[in-house]
């Protein structure tokens, strides 16, 4: 065997969208505000995954406005309507719709006064990037004369609404149940080096094609996909948080150890659009999907690199060394041995 | 102490100014001169959110006394632009959405400011090194070695400033490459998470935790800490007006430790005082007496007949087994032509967000109790904390701060009580910013899990029958552990169609570190093992991975584990997209990596050897003559 050894392997996986075997709900308020800007406020939880600019480009394109001119706040349980947490990978289903539901409502206040004013039938208005203009006429104005236009004639255009998807409990007996209305689906492919001397994995790239329903914001999404890959190849090579008899070993990054730039494969994303039927936007999520399939990618390549198999995370250089040492005979084996059990159980008749 | 006078340039300002000699420069920029952009992730010069220039020289503020940057010229996140701009590395951190949490991101972008000062034309693999100190938890790097390259580009002038806009928008804003709005606040360091808000007449937290996993707590006499010069309270299980007890779907943690403690770091006391050394120093003077109990540190000794009891409305320490049951699994095994057997674990993974835990709370004009914290989800918390704290749900506000960081690790409320006690006992604005360390000890892990895994399949490929079978450790409290099973256990199977089977998920207390919500809830811990299976079924039927999976996967019309009948399904979409784009050579895994023609494209990047990269190597390169055997 050469000192280092490459491979490949790949791993699929699914996962559900919004809260688990429950009904999951989320609220949101929306206002056209002065100078043709939006005022979003819903309980939403921006933890770094970019959704105040998932829901503000939302919020835009239903309002007819820039994503720029969208005011939009944190959660506080004091000011905001209800929309839960942020976990599940919910928040673009969940508060997604309903801020696009919540702007539509706007907008119809907005349109129906627009439309009496012009004279036009109120289904020939549109608005987008900050115009609103009615079909076929020469009909046009900026969205600021027309949140003017509309509080001129004693209205202020605000809407809300509330999104909800719709999961079942679980049999406690046999666990059947609808637990989620929304699933999504994705693969990754990892490459991967092995240095059989040192057992050094190195993950040199990922394929990750991941469907996300409709992608809001492909950068974002690409994002999401990257980090997630990067941490489920923590867990696959190095991360291990260990007690002794309870009492922490790994207490801080000395020796709890995490990627860093110098373990980074070149990631690949892919994103799928499998348009969700169930929800106006039609978008899913990938927040936590994306780190599903990287760590039994990384160990089928790290198998078909090396013969070793690792079923006990993380894969660390003594593992894989450890393994080297006592090569177990791999599945083709045991396959034949199946093969030859089965053919003399036939001959007897069995 | 006598204080010891500065004089420092910083961000081309003179400053003179008297501060305390144990002060860190991190402390001195943050503290005394109010330059939160400087953040500390770690304390311990491990994660590079606190790099600043020292005369022109990249350093981990952490670990540089204050004294020793006297007569130094310092240059900070906030000194790089001018007030209402960015410098191209900034923009460019903002184009190709670089930052997402942003609480790396202002050491991250003074690590690439110095990459590109000190060889403007770095190339990647040095860029990477260069970078090689800073950690980020978010963002997988990726776009901020994007960021780096064409900041590098733009300012040697092979790019156009263009480059640094923002990308075109066609028809519509779906779709569109839309730059986050949060990026320009996080790149400059303005965004103001917990730990850098200042309120008037603020008092400083800290927490006594438990020395040991399991123990009755005879006594606490807190008499002393209390009586000290400078300590505004102290507080523990007994200061509690409600119904004592948080959890996600039990609720089964205290506050604060009660009669007894279950997890090494547990919180059993905490002080607030003027400022953070005599809170540290408070802690110290309060006693506690404990019994140690046996404890349980395995969760297959948590189910044996007499295991010591972790809480005592779980006699048999399970916290929540989950059955799924369909079809006839033992008709299925013997239809199977082969049978595949293994156990697979997975390990405790921290989340290492980069921003630890921090707080305030404090008491309004209203008499609503208000705590503003990085959490996950403040509906929950307010829910809990009004029960907790006997008031009406409306006189408790929950506002949530810039998060640092979650991946689940932010959604239980194991602090935000104890700040809350210490404003209402006080009626002063109290803050608590944890250490690295304590977020270690205190905060929930990924579930460390085994499977017992059996799979019956027939020569075609077709699955014929499985047996999931996970038990995982809980750790010390419930968390979110009830749901993290159930979600294993829906997805235990992974998207294939299996008509007979039989999936257990249990969960268990034991005494380590509470397991809790961690990105995937169970999901990557039960699809490894099944992943690991499918592709080890895939060499014993001699069968390329893809196919097999094709022969199983869910479609539309597929009744799902939990026999719900899927009305859209895309795997078929998926593993074609990823099968072309990885240009994946067919065949089965029988270890073909050696033969294999589709290694090493132009989408994958060079293996690396440390120190090989920048001009002058700082580490010898490993030496290829070393042999581990
Ligand atoms: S390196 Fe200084 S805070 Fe982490
Ligand atoms: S963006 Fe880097 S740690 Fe969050």
């Amino acid at each position: 065997m050469n000192r280092k050894m490459r491979g490949r392997g790949m791993a699929s996986s699914w996962y559900g969208i919004a809260r688990t075997a429950t009904i999951d709900r989320a609220g949101a308020w929306a206002e056209l505000d002065d100078g043709g800007t939006a005022k979003i406020v819903t309980g939403v939880t921006e933890i770094g995954e970019g959704i105040l600019t998932v829901l503000a480009q939302v919020a835009a394109e239903e309002l007819g406005v820039r994503p720029e001119d969208v005011t939009i706040g944190d959660n506080d349980t004091s000011r905001s309507p209800e929309a839960a947490h942020a976990g599940a990978t919910r928040q673009t289903y969940m508060i997604g719709n309903s801020v696009a539901l919540a702007s539509r409502d706007a907008r119809a206040k907005l349109f129906a006064e627009i439309a009496d004013h012009w004279d036009v039938p109120v289904d020939s208005l549109r608005a987008f990037n900050g115009e609103l203009w009615a079909q076929d006429t020469n009909l046009r104005m900026s969205m600021d004369e027309a949140v003017k236009t509309c509080k001129g004639r004693g209205v202020v255009p605000v809407g809300s609404a509330s999104f909800t998807a719709h999961g079942t409990g679980l049999d406690p007996v046999d666990g059947s149940g609808s637990p989620w209305q929304a699933y999504v689906f994705g693969t990754q492919i990892a490459e991967v080096e092995v240095d059989t001397w040192t057992g050094e994995v190195q993950v040199l790239g990922v394929w990750a094609a991941h469907d996300v329903g409709r992608a809001i914001n492909p950068r974002g999404v690409e994002g999401q996909i990257e980090g997630g890959v990067v941490q489920g190849l923590g867990q696959a090579l190095m991360e291990d948080y260990q007690t002794e008899n309870g009492y922490t070993t790994t207490h801080g990054f000395a020796k709890y150890i995490l990627p860093t730039s110098l373990d980074i494969p070149q990631i690949n994303c892919t994103i799928v659009e499998d348009p969700d039927p169930l929800s106006p936007l039609q978008a899913k999520g990938i927040g936590e999907p994306a780190l599903v399939p990287t760590a039994p990618a990384i160990m089928n390549a790290i198998y078909d690199a090396i013969g070793v198999r690792i079923k006990s995370l993380p894969a660390t250089p003594e593992k894989i060394l450890d393994a080297l040492r006592n090569h177990v005979p791999g599945r083709e084996q045991i396959a034949q041995s199946a093969r030859q059990d089965r053919a003399e159980a036939h001959r007897r008749g069995l | 102490m006598p204080k010891i006078d500065l004089t420092m340039d910083v961000n081309g300002r003179k400053v003179v100014k008297q501060t305390d000699p144990h002060k860190r420069l991190l402390d001195f920029l943050r503290e005394d001169l109010n330059l939160t952009g400087t953040k500390e992730g770690c304390g311990a010069g491990e994660c590079g959110t606190c790099s600043v220039f020292v005369d022109g020289k990249l350093v981990k503020s952490c670990l540089m006394p204050a004294a020793k940057a006297d007569g130094a010229k310092i240059e900070t996140i906030e000194g790089l632009a001018r007030p209402g701009s960015l410098t191209p590395v900034q923009q460019a951190f903002h184009k190709t959405g670089a930052s997402q949490c942003g609480y790396c991101i202002p050491g991250m972008v003074m690590a690439a400011t110095s990459a590109l000062r000190e060889n403007p034309d770095a190339g990647i693999e040095e860029i990477k090194e260069r970078l090689g100190g800073n950690i980020c938890r978010c963002t997988g790097y990726t776009k901020i070695f994007e960021a780096v390259e064409i900041a590098r580009d733009v300012i040697a002038g092979r790019l156009p400033e263009t480059a640094l806009d923002e990308d075109a928008t066609g028809e519509s804003f779906i779709g569109a490459n839309v730059r986050r709005l949060d990026a320009p606040s996080k790149v400059s360091g303005r965004l103001k998470y917990a730990a850098d808000i200042k309120m008037v007449d603020m008092l400083q937290m800290q927490v006594l935790r438990a020395p040991m996993p399991h123990a009755r707590i005879v006594s606490i006499d807190t008499s002393e800490a209390e009586a000290m010069d400078g300590v505004a309270c102290v507080i523990t299980a007994d200061d509690v007006p409600g119904t004592d007890g948080f959890g996600v779907f039990v609720h089964d943690q205290p506050v604060m430790a009660r009669g007894k403690v279950r997890h090494f770091g547990e919180a059993v006391a905490a002080v607030a005082a003027e400022d953070l050394v005599t809170a540290r120093r408070a802690l110290a003077k309060i006693k506690v007496e404990y019994e140690e109990l046996p404890g349980v540190y395995a969760p297959e000794d948590a189910l044996k007949p007499g295991a010591p009891v972790i809480h005592d409305y779980a006699q048999d320490n399970v916290i929540k087994h989950i059955p799924i049951r369909k079809g006839d699994p033992e008709k299925g095994f013997a239809e199977a032509d082969l049978i595949l057997e293994d156990v697979f674990t997975t390990q405790q993974v921290e989340h290492a967000y980069l921003e630890p835990e921090a707080g305030i709370a404090y008491v309004d004009h209203d008499d609503v109790v208000t705590v503003l914290s990085p959490s996950q989800n403040i509906t929950h918390h307010r829910h809990m904390l009004a029960e907790i704290l006997a008031l009406p749900i409306n006189k408790v506000r929950f506002i949530m701060s810039a998060v640092g960081g979650g991946f689940g690790g932010k959604e239980d409320m194991i602090y935000q009580g104890m700040l809350a006690l210490a404003a209402m006992k006080t009626h002063r604005p109290v803050q608590l910013n944890f250490t690295r360390e304590e977020s270690i000890v205190a905060s929930a892990k990924r579930h460390p899990s085994k499977v017992h895994y059996k799979m019956g399949l027939k020569w075609s490929g077709e699955i014929t029958a499985i047996e999931f079978d996970m038990l995982s450790d809980g750790g010390a409290y419930g968390m979110s552990s009830e749901g993290v099973m159930r979600k294993a256990a829906i997805l235990s199977c992974g998207p294939y169609e299996v008509k007979n089977l039989k999936v257990d998920t249990k969960v268990v207390y034991t005494n380590n570190t509470p397991s809790g919500a961690f990105r995937t809830f169970g999901g990557m811990q039960a699809q490894f093992a099944t992943e690991s299976m499918m592709d080890m079924a895939a060499e014993a039927l001699d069968m390329d991975p893809f196919e097999l999976r094709r022969i199983n996967m869910m479609r539309i019309g597929s009744r799902t584990h939990t026999q719900q009948e899927l009305t859209t399904a895309s795997l078929d979409r998926v593993l074609d997209a990823a099968e072309a784009a990885s240009r994946w050579e067919a065949g089965a895994p029988k270890v073909r990596g050696p033969r294999r023609g589709d290694l090493g494209g132009p989408d994958t990047r060079q293996p690396c050897t440390l120190g090989a990269r920048i001009g002058e190597p700082t580490v010898t390169p490993t030496n290829d003559e070393r042999v581990a055997s």
